[in-house]
């Protein structure tokens, strides 16, 4: 899907190796922030 | 009787936007006005359009082109002879602009198919609204949903009686025909700093007596430190602590008395603006009985919705709680409409942006830093000159800077505040990032156009995080 990153959002992402439709975005129109992907806990297997 | 859907009571920029978009959603809509111009014809767009923003505004540009054309020209190897101004063509000036903006106004109203009604309107029981018109007599109008945006008025104040001639509030010193050789404002808020920037750009010679001991309280302190040395610098005196107790009109002068610093002092002046503040517009508006409460300052009581007491009854803009801007006003009739046509909005309050449009302009959207401090947020900060920004030396205008404040563990832009040439245009940029909830790195990692004064902006993001190019940060790399 095409989720809104917020480009801050998108470098950590990347950094993290974390999957974006995995994180919530909590900013505007759903946008996933920065703070969304720092406060990321991947769900325990 | 006639009936609507939405009786708009007022036509300032709450008003008649929230007219208009009414209209546009459907809704038969009626926006009731009293006020008159100069040349007798109905005023519509309020304080704003008619003795606020735009004329300010308009003589604002106006005196500093003179200001740059006399004083600064010289700089760039133009030679101009002797400038001059002509007072009351600039004062025709501003009026041209006025009745256009109104004029459009009008011509929207009749595009969209808004009623409008002259008069004075008062709100009564069961959502009706009696219009009085200028010969006295009234009539009622029946309306689903009343939406009261009746605006604000100039404070008076008992030691300085406005007769709008020696002694004028903020309407009347936008009317002057001459230059008061020597000029004394009551009041260095914004209004007080933009008028008094006006005359004195055309050579008056401006004291702005303040009661507060803190200059632009508002205003991130930084920022206003930088101001108050920039306006000393333009000529203009500011006094604070300084409280008038009593003035005295005779022979085309007046005498100010006020205390300052514990000493009783005098001086005379040729004319005197009181613009001290604002108050809001709700005397005689409301029938005992029509169920709209008033707050103990005389303010609409109103939710974060707008919504009165009285069901179906909205009140918007300076007459309710908030900061007392056009923006606000009109964005808050549009949540309001929108509301009523049975949309869900909110309005964000938190990012509303404040504008001086003194030269150089100071704007600022979000917290101040001393607001966080005293919130006890964790923060950071970035600041940037504009000395060090290529396309403002060479625009010969690179006094001021921009501050950055973004939360110390997140990085979420929390405010920005700007004194510098566009500053209000410029923080606009950090309102739309705030809105997206954009980190301080968010506006580091988007390209600017070189050069532009834009880049302050991103400088200032990239200093937050100590990363500023231009500029040897302070703070170590991480």
């Amino acid at each position: 899907a095409d989720l809104k990153i917020s480009p801050a959002a998108r470098k950590m992402l990347d950094e993290k190796g974390i999957d974006a439709a995995a994180v919530t975005g909590t900013g505007k129109g759903g946008v996933i922030t920065k703070e969304d992907v720092a406060a990321y806990k991947p769900k325990p297997a | 009787m006639s009936k609507f859907d939405v009786v708009v009571i007022g036509s300032g920029p709450a008003g008649y936007v929230a007219a208009i978009r009414a209209a546009q959603l459907g809704l038969k809509t009626a926006c009731v006005e009293k006020a008159r111009n100069k040349s007798d014809k109905l005023a519509l767009g309020g304080t704003c359009l008619n003795v606020g923003c735009i004329p300010s505004k308009a003589l604002l540009d106006s005196s500093y082109k003179y200001h740059e054309a006399k004083d600064n020209f010289a700089d760039h190897g133009i030679g101009t002879g002797d400038v001059t101004i002509d007072v009351p063509a600039m004062i025709k000036r501003k009026d041209a602009v006025v009745a256009q903006m109104i004029g459009g106004i009008g011509g929207l109203f009749q595009a969209n198919g808004v009623t409008s009604i002259e008069g004075l309107g008062k709100v009564l029981a069961g959502k009706k609204v009696e219009v009085t018109a200028a010969d006295g007599s009234t009539s009622i109008l029946e309306a689903e949903n009343i939406i009261i945006a009746t605006g604000s008025i100039p404070v008076a104040i008992p030691p300085a009686p406005v007769d709008q001639d020696i002694i004028v509030d903020s309407t009347g010193a936008l009317e002057f025909q001459s230059v008061p050789a020597k000029l004394g404002v009551i009041g260095a808020g914004v209004i007080g700093l933009e008028l008094g920037s006006v005359w004195s750009r055309l050579g008056s010679e401006v004291v702005l007596l303040e009661a507060l001991d803190t200059f632009l309280p508002i205003v991130d302190s930084q920022i206003a430190k930088e101001a108050a040395k920039v306006f000393k610098k333009q000529g203009l005196d500011i006094r604070l602590g300084a409280r008038v107790t009593a003035t005295n009109t005779a022979k085309g002068k007046v005498e100010v008395s006020y205390t300052h610093n514990d000493e009783e002092k005098t001086e005379i002046f040729d004319k005197l603006i009181v613009c001290v503040g604002r108050k809001p517009m709700s005397n005689g508006l409301l029938a005992p009985d029509c169920g709209v409460n008033l707050d103990e300052r005389g303010f609409i009581f109103v939710d974060d919705h707008c919504k009165t007491d009285a069901a179906g009854v909205f009140a918007i803009g300076d007459v309710v709680r908030g900061p007392m801007l056009a923006h606000k006003g009109s964005e808050e009739g549009v949540m309001v409409v929108e509301c009523i046509a049975g949309h869900k909005v909110t309005m964000n309050y938190d990012c509303i942006p404040s504008v001086i449009y003194t030269h150089p302009e100071i704007a600022g959207v979000g917290k101040t830093e001393e607001q966080l401090k005293a919130e006890g947020v964790p923060y950071k900060v970035g600041t940037f000159p504009f000395a060090a920004i290529g396309r403002a030396v060479a625009a010969n205008d690179s006094t001021g800077m921009v501050k950055m404040l973004a939360h110390e563990e997140t990085d979420r832009i929390l405010g920005c505040h700007i004194i510098g040439a566009s500053a209000a245009d410029l923080v606009q940029q950090i309102v739309i990032a705030m809105e997206f909830g954009s980190s301080a790195e968010d506006i580091g990692l988007t390209v600017f156009g070189h050069p532009t004064l834009s880049e302050a902006v991103h400088e200032a993001a990239l200093a937050v995080n100590g990363q500023a190019i231009h500029m040897p940060n302070r703070k170590k790399r991480k």
